[in-house]
């Protein structure tokens, strides 16, 4: 699957990217050359130059250290977000599936209810109401990418039980859950593992969304949403403010994006060709 | 195509009713008591008291769902706790900068991905395809708040052509009121052209190995003539199911465009209400957003049900 996935053109250069920001993420404390938090206002809204490589704020905050400290909430945020909906939606995914009659029928409508709010508008009222702060926000787009992988589990789930081995497995005398648990779950991961691989990029996405609203992480703590929302106020002095954040972002979810790409090409059959 | 419409809006129906008592539950998820959250702690208790009353949190919860729907069937979404209008005229007064700016999004996008698509398509694996490709992963991985800042900063601050935020009605003053649009529009429609051109592209090329496509060239049509009468016509279908599964992330960039070019829309309002703890307009702008993007749907899927006639017979 690996060498699959490597042999797509852009995986390499996705791979590096997705790596490097989770080495910069994991050593934020020895790789920052700053405290992020540490202001000096004899110094703010600095040009990029040898003392700070991305300049300073408006608070005389050094950039490069708030990017490489914003990296952390950004990885954390789009890989517990997706991994909160895997969890959730694949175990509705499961019951509905495997329950069937009413069981699926109220499942499957909850999460097209669910499905019916855009996206964002859902993440941003169910971050109000849940307060903000990366929690909230955790929680918000968790619930947000529920249905796809509840959708995608029942689908799964369905076509597995018709298959000759689960009917094995029953006429051996495994219990329902059993079944579910050994046979039809780990024959089901292969979309799962696709989709959340495409989904890490556009939750990261969407929390600096949020944060740029002003949900999500809050000041002085650094994420790359926020950062950029403090900084367009300085647009025409200090553009650094916002396009070191913006860059950085850009960057990591292009990096995603070609690595989910890599791990559908090599996982999904249909595409195999 | 009338039986098609009929059990589309059947299946609507259940999922309105849970959409609705998801926005009621929205109030009573708040951690700790609504009303505090809603207003500070210096508040006089009794405001606060008539505030609970007013809003009727101090019945039992199936008693307040079942007031609030009897007031939503009767059109009454309720009021905002700031300034006591009613949501319906906040919503009515604010849709109309989002619907122009949602329209001059799709026409940017549009205008953008049709020729870029079928070119792409037709010059495959030419660098004018690879060029294709790298704007459609620009769109796509582009958050909307940074390109609506990098447009200000090129067409706003450093070349000043365009106004950089504020809004002019384009039906009042029709220049200056396209002119405060442009900015908006294109960082709304950048993303969305993305998406379509990568559809569209590939939607052209299997058109394009058809039969159908063989004959007409044999026949002696020019190329151009085969593609405008032959290819496009069923390359459009995968378009316009795209354009609709695309809506959600229109309205979610429309929030954020909106806020970022300071524009009195829908998508402002529902940032101001979060902001403000306005929890009653919240709910009701919420649930108007939900309910216009369940209905565009039902549009979408009865529009493709019109474009390909096998979706009716099913």
């Amino acid at each position: 699957m690996l060498r699959r996935a490597a042999r797509a053109r852009l995986a390499p250069f996705g791979a590096g990217v997705v790596l490097l920001a989770v080495l910069v993420a994991l050593t934020a404390p020895l790789l920052a050359p700053y405290d992020p938090l540490a202001q000096n206002l004899g110094n703010t809204l600095a040009r990029p130059g040898r003392a700070h490589l991305l300049g300073t704020d408006n608070v005389g905050r050094d950039v490069l250290s708030r990017v490489i400290w914003g990296t952390r909430v950004s990885l954390v945020a789009g890989l517990v977000a997706v991994a909160i909906a895997v969890v959730a939606g694949s175990l509705l995914g499961v019951v509905a599936g495997y329950c069937g009659g009413r069981v699926d029928g109220l499942v499957m409508r909850l999460m097209d209810a669910v499905l019916s709010f855009p996206p964002l508008v859902l993440a941003l009222a169910l971050g109000a109401v849940l307060g903000a702060g990366l929690t909230g926000v955790l929680v918000a787009l968790g619930v947000v990418y529920t249905p796809t992988f509840a959708r995608l589990m029942r689908g799964q789930v369905l076509t597995i039980n018709a298959r000759d081995y689960v009917e094995a497995a029953r006429a051996l005398g495994a219990p329902g859950w059993r079944v579910a648990w050994r046979h039809v779950v780990p024959n089901a991961a292969n979309p799962i593992i696709v989709q959340a691989s495409l989904s890490v990029a556009f939750a990261i996405l969407a929390e600096a969304s949020l944060s740029f609203l002003g949900l999500g992480i809050q000041p002085p703590q650094a994420s790359w949403g926020s950062m950029i929302n403090a900084g367009r106020g300085y647009l025409q002095q200090a553009p650094w403010i916002v396009f070191g954040p913006g860059a950085a972002l850009f960057v990591t979810v292009v990096g995603l994006n070609f690595v989910g790409d890599a791990v559908r090409d090599a996982l999904d059959p249909r595409t195999r060709a | 195509m009338g039986r098609l419409v009929l059990r589309r809006l059947g299946a609507t129906v259940p999922v309105l009713l849970l959409v609705t008592a998801g926005v009621f539950a929205l109030l009573h998820l708040t951690p700790g008591d609504p009303i505090d959250v809603m207003m500070a702690e210096s508040v006089d208790a009794e405001v606060k008291e008539n505030l609970r009353r007013e809003l009727g949190l101090d019945r039992p919860l199936y008693v307040q769902y079942a007031a609030w729907m009897g007031r939503l069937l009767r059109g009454d979404l309720g009021r905002s706790i700031r300034n006591g209008e009613p949501v319906v005229e906040s919503v009515s007064r604010r849709l109309r900068p989002s619907l122009e700016l949602a329209l001059l999004a799709m026409t940017v996008s549009l205008v953008i991905a049709f020729p870029v698509g079928i070119v792409c398509a037709v010059r495959r694996n030419t660098p004018i395809d690879r060029a294709g490709a790298t704007f459609a992963v620009f769109g796509i991985c582009m958050p909307n708040f940074l390109l609506a800042l990098l447009l200000i900063f090129f067409f706003g601050v450093t070349l000043r052509w365009l106004p950089i935020s504020g809004y002019t009605d384009p039906l009042e003053e029709g220049w200056n009121g396209l002119r405060s649009l442009v900015l908006p529009a294109v960082t709304l429609g950048l993303a969305l052209a993305a998406v379509v051109t990568r559809t569209l592209r590939s939607s052209v090329l299997e058109a394009l190995a058809e039969d159908y496509v063989r004959t007409a060239r044999a026949k002696g049509l020019s190329e151009w003539r085969v593609i405008q009468a032959h290819v496009l016509k069923n390359a459009l279908i995968p378009v316009v199911t795209v354009l609709g599964l695309q809506l959600g992330t229109l309205i979610g960039g429309a929030v954020i465009t909106e806020y970022v070019f300071a524009l009195p829309g829908v998508g402002r309002l529902v940032v101001d209400a979060v902001f403000a703890r306005d929890y009653p307009l919240v709910q009701g702008v919420v649930l108007l957003i939900a309910v216009g993007f369940i209905l565009s749907n039902l549009i979408v899927d009865v529009l493709y049900g019109w474009i390909d006639p096998r979706i009716r017979s099913r």
